[in-house]
């Protein structure tokens, strides 16, 4: 079967900042309720212009499965890996919480999780995304902001988005090939 | 939460085997028979949109609430409430067991009791207060739900015509607006709108489904939202055109609106000559009213008005004044909503595609109740009070004054379902002075909120994820037919309403107790006899359409439910009563030099003042601040994130400033739901400070709605 490389656009214009994608990600993935542990997140682009002339944008993140991920090079056991369609996974037994892959991630997407005790980020819910189910975040957005699919189907949504709308990714410059895509 | 530090004990996977432990903890033990595996289809409980659910259950455990991707009024969408909702079955703070007061009322010293105890006790105090005050002496407060009616239907039979509920809070004037013109207070049809002016209706952070959704639909080309509010909120952000209005001057925008309209010939003229009355009245009342006049009262610029009246009328019929829901803003509200309704009509849009149309609903075979005849039972506590007084609702600011006077007679005897009024009304100082003088206060409800806190009987209903609850039939463009199903057996002893009010009813007596016996598959099965079809579907996918696109014109030809039969540009009722039969514009009050007006609002992660003790959602939002210009922050040496005093003329309250430029120099605001007096609340008691304590109880006299938008505010460092 052909490997797949999963990916995620995302339509910022359509975001509302609503928190919905980090709720539905904490309670689907069990995330323990304590501040900065979330696998995603929201942010509040700064304010442009001045009163009363203002402009704000809305820019989720996340884990940016990276097909060049710095995390998985510093990982002193492997306990970060790629798997086959590009999703970037820790196992937790093999993590030993010396947090190198938090210092070494340039999106900031990982957290130490005291309750499995290992290191915790976005696995574009794993658990969901074979069983022919949409990641939480993305199934939850009220605005539909967020689409999901494989890259390698040429006539998937997510790469039919990518051919048609101009887009580009966070840190482009640092060369981590990230797999979300923000439309432009 | 408890979350304990050992390692789950191979059940299930990460925080499953937690919540396992801490629920042993907590001294609840799960049934044997429920640790089982299943998706269940129901309906959201966390706010007034009911989405679709299927609630995912793993070893007995709400592991997870997903969409129901069947349910077309939410886009099969699930927000930030919707997903938190599993906290409202777990948390530690929801109310486990009937509990009776034992400190003085308002010190929370409580002590648990048995069901047969605490029913016993209401019923035996509704007949004592029955006796000394008559029926009308006790108030029975309540907030819509599914099971709702239950409840209203229990006072009816008890005999009080003394319903209070939450539209004096909220939509009472937009829907005596809106109705005075059309007979109904239509919905916008957003979908297919090619041009949205809003006004007051924060959409992206008051959620209502789907506007907010379809609001941003459409791919940012032909639509256009024109968006006023004194801040600038996520919907600002996310609108075309943004204008920081002057509060309590939208009368004057939208009347200017109609002055271009009309005086530039660009209304609908076959539209307004079959559909309407009173055209020709209003031609010579809107001629003072230019956009240049109205440019000096709501600070936003002549040439843009005309602009946009010009555009609106272009873009119509697919053109709306978006009316929101909440209307509690100001005095003029319900005449505000009248120039709303006018200039809808005039410009063509009803019953049509893109604009506003009447709201349909799927019929069910109603509740058949006999309540029995009591004499010498006085009429409502606040007859005569609003212009046009709902039977049902009430008004809340009129009531409350009146039991204070306690004219024209007493009210002793509060019942409350699913209503927090200690956080919910304006003006909490009087509400604690008008529950103060009760002799006798139960509440039903699931959290030991403020209300709760200052009862003296305290029932614990299921939550919505534990409830079998009546099939409902939600009316709009696009009505549909929603039902609940009980995700897990109800926790603790809490039990649903219907099961409550069964309870008390059979201590009322056989005739009262007639009116409720029966068991909820009966009554659902009596609900849909006439349509049997509706509960196949439900069990199938949660959610029953007869139609998945509105139907638009079928009031066209027909005649409204207005005294002429047709739009009322002009209202006759109105002139009847008294009243301007056309808006006329007023100027709002000014506060002193150096306050700030304190206006309200909504985020998309809280529910009103009942969600922020929940645990997912208080970690967006652990406490509220207020808002405040940063060119007044400088000028008055304040700096970000210190302490403050708000002062109002019945209140003070403390709180963390916020500088930001995202609202008027001269307005405040603050998020609702905090400043709580229960400790009951425990993730935000202590926290942030209550709007209710500060906003005094300005009346709209009309509707009798509360206008919470006309308290001025003194901001002085701590």
């Amino acid at each position: 079967m052909k490997k797949k490389r999963f990916a995620m656009v995302l339509d910022t214009r359509k975001c509302i900042d609503c928190k919905a994608c980090t709720i539905a990600c904490k309670t689907e993935n069990h995330i323990p309720l304590i501040e900065d542990n979330y696998r995603n997140w929201v942010m509040e682009e700064p304010l442009r212009g001045k009163y009363p002339r203002l402009g704000q944008s809305f820019t989720p993140g996340q884990c940016m499965q990276c097909s060049n991920p710095p995390c998985e090079r510093v990982c002193p056991t492997s306990a970060t890996y790629v798997n086959g369609d590009g999703v970037v996974l820790v196992d937790d037994k093999k993590c030993i919480g010396c947090k190198y892959c938090i210092t070494a991630c340039p999106y900031d997407a990982r957290f130490y999780n005291e309750e499995i005790g290992a290191v915790d980020k976005c696995t574009f819910c794993i658990q969901r995304i074979y069983k022919g189910r949409l990641p939480a975040c993305v199934e939850t957005c009220p605005t539909k902001v967020r689409v999901f699919g494989d890259l390698n189907d040429p006539d998937s949504d997510v790469s039919r988005l990518l051919r048609k709308y101009p887009h580009r990714v966070k840190k482009p410059e640092i060369g981590t090939q990230p797999s979300l895509f923000y439309l432009m | 939460m408890l979350l304990s530090a050992c390692a789950a004990a191979g059940v299930g996977t990460g925080l499953v085997g937690k919540r396992f432990q801490s629920l042993a903890l907590a001294k609840h033990t799960i049934p044997i028979s429920d640790l089982g595996n299943r998706d269940v289809f129901t309906s959201c409980g966390m706010c007034v949109n009911k989405c679709g659910v299927i609630a995912r259950v793993r070893n007995g455990v709400i592991e997870k609430l997903d969409p129901n991707p069947h349910f077309l009024k939410s886009r099969g969408m699930l927000c930030a409430r919707g997903n938190a909702g599993i906290d409202a079955v777990y948390s530690p703070d929801r109310l486990k067991h009937p509990m009776i007061r034992t400190g003085k009322r308002g010190e929370g010293k409580f002590r648990r009791a048995t069901w047969d105890e605490a029913l016993d006790l209401v019923v035996k105090n509704l007949s004592n207060l029955a006796d000394k005050y008559t029926r009308a002496g006790t108030v029975f407060v309540s907030t819509e739900g599914f099971q709702e009616h239950f409840f209203t239907t229990f006072a009816e039979c008890y005999g009080s015509p003394n319903t209070l509920r939450h539209p004096s809070l909220c939509l009472a004037s937009n829907i005596q607006g809106f109705g005075a013109t059309y007979g109904t207070n239509p919905t916008p049809d957003v979908l297919n709108a090619d041009y949205i002016i809003m006004s007051g209706a924060n959409r992206s952070e008051a959620l209502v489904t789907p506007d907010s959704i379809d609001m941003l639909t459409g791919d940012g080309g032909r639509r256009k939202l024109v968006y006023l509010d004194p801040r600038f909120t996520k919907t600002a952000a996310k609108a075309d055109e943004w204008f920081p209005i002057r509060p309590g001057t939208d009368m004057a925008f939208i009347l200017a609106m109609i002055n271009v309209v009309v005086k530039e010939n660009l209304y609908n003229h076959k539209v307004v000559e079959k559909q309407t009355v009173g055209f020709d009245k209003l031609v010579p009342h809107i001629e003072t009213y230019t956009p240049e006049w109205a440019a000096t009262k709501c600070e936003i610029p002549a040439a843009d008005i005309r602009r946009i009246a010009r555009e609106f009328a272009m873009a119509a019929p697919k053109a709306v004044y978006y009316q929101g829901r909440r209307s509690s803003f100001f005095d003029n509200d319900t005449q505000m909503r009248r120039a709303m309704a006018i200039l809808n009509a005039v410009v063509g849009n009803w019953d049509t595609k893109g604009g506003m149309v009447p709201n349909s609903r799927i019929p069910l075979q109603g509740h058949e109740y006999v309540a029995p005849y009591y004499e010498d039972v006085p009429d409502r506590l606040e007859n005569g009070t609003a212009s046009y007084l709902s039977e049902k609702d009430g008004s809340w600011k009129y009531f409350r004054d009146r039991v204070l006077e306690g004219k024209p007679y007493p009210v002793k005897g509060m019942m409350v379902y699913k209503q927090n009024p200690l956080v919910s009304v304006a003006n909490r100082g009087k509400t604690l002075k008008m529950m103060e003088q009760m002799e006798f206060i139960c509440t039903i409800d699931i959290t030991m909120n403020d209300t709760a806190y200052y009862s003296d009987v305290i029932l614990p209903e299921a939550t919505y994820l534990e409830r079998e609850d009546p099939i409902e039939s939600l009316g709009g463009i696009l009505p549909m037919v929603v039902w609940r199903e009980p995700v897990i057996k109800p926790m603790y002893e809490s039990r649903s309403n219907l099961w409550i009010i069964q309870q008390l009813a059979k201590r009322m007596g056989d005739e009262i107790y007639a009116s409720f016996n029966f068991t909820m598959k009966e009554y659902r099965e009596h609900q849909t006899k006439n349509n049997p079809e509706i509960l196949k579907v439900l069990k199938e996918k949660g959610v029953y359409y007869e139609k998945e696109t509105p139907t638009y014109g079928t009031t066209l030809g027909k005649k409204l439910r207005t005294r002429s039969g047709k739009i009322e540009i002009y209202s006759e009722k109105y002139a009847k009563k008294g009243l301007d039969p056309l808006p006329v514009y007023n100027d709002p009050t000014n506060g002193s030099t150096g306050q700030y007006r304190l206006i309200l609002g909504r985020n998309a992660y809280m529910t009103h003042g009942t969600t922020a003790n929940n645990a997912y959602l208080s970690e967006l939002m652990p406490e509220n601040h207020i808002w405040l210009h940063s060119s007044e922050a400088k000028k008055k040496g304040f700096r970000d994130g210190q302490m403050v005093k708000v002062k109002s003329p019945i209140a003070t309250e403390m709180l963390r400033l916020q500088v930001t430029e995202k609202i008027r120099p001269d307005c405040v605001y603050l998020s609702h739901g905090f400043g709580v007096l229960s400790r009951g609340q425990s993730r935000i008691f202590g926290k942030g400070g209550s709007d209710a304590a500060l906003i005094e109880d300005k009346v709209e006299p009309i509707s009798g709605n509360m206008a919470m938008h006309q308290t001025f505010v003194d901001i002085t460092s701590i």
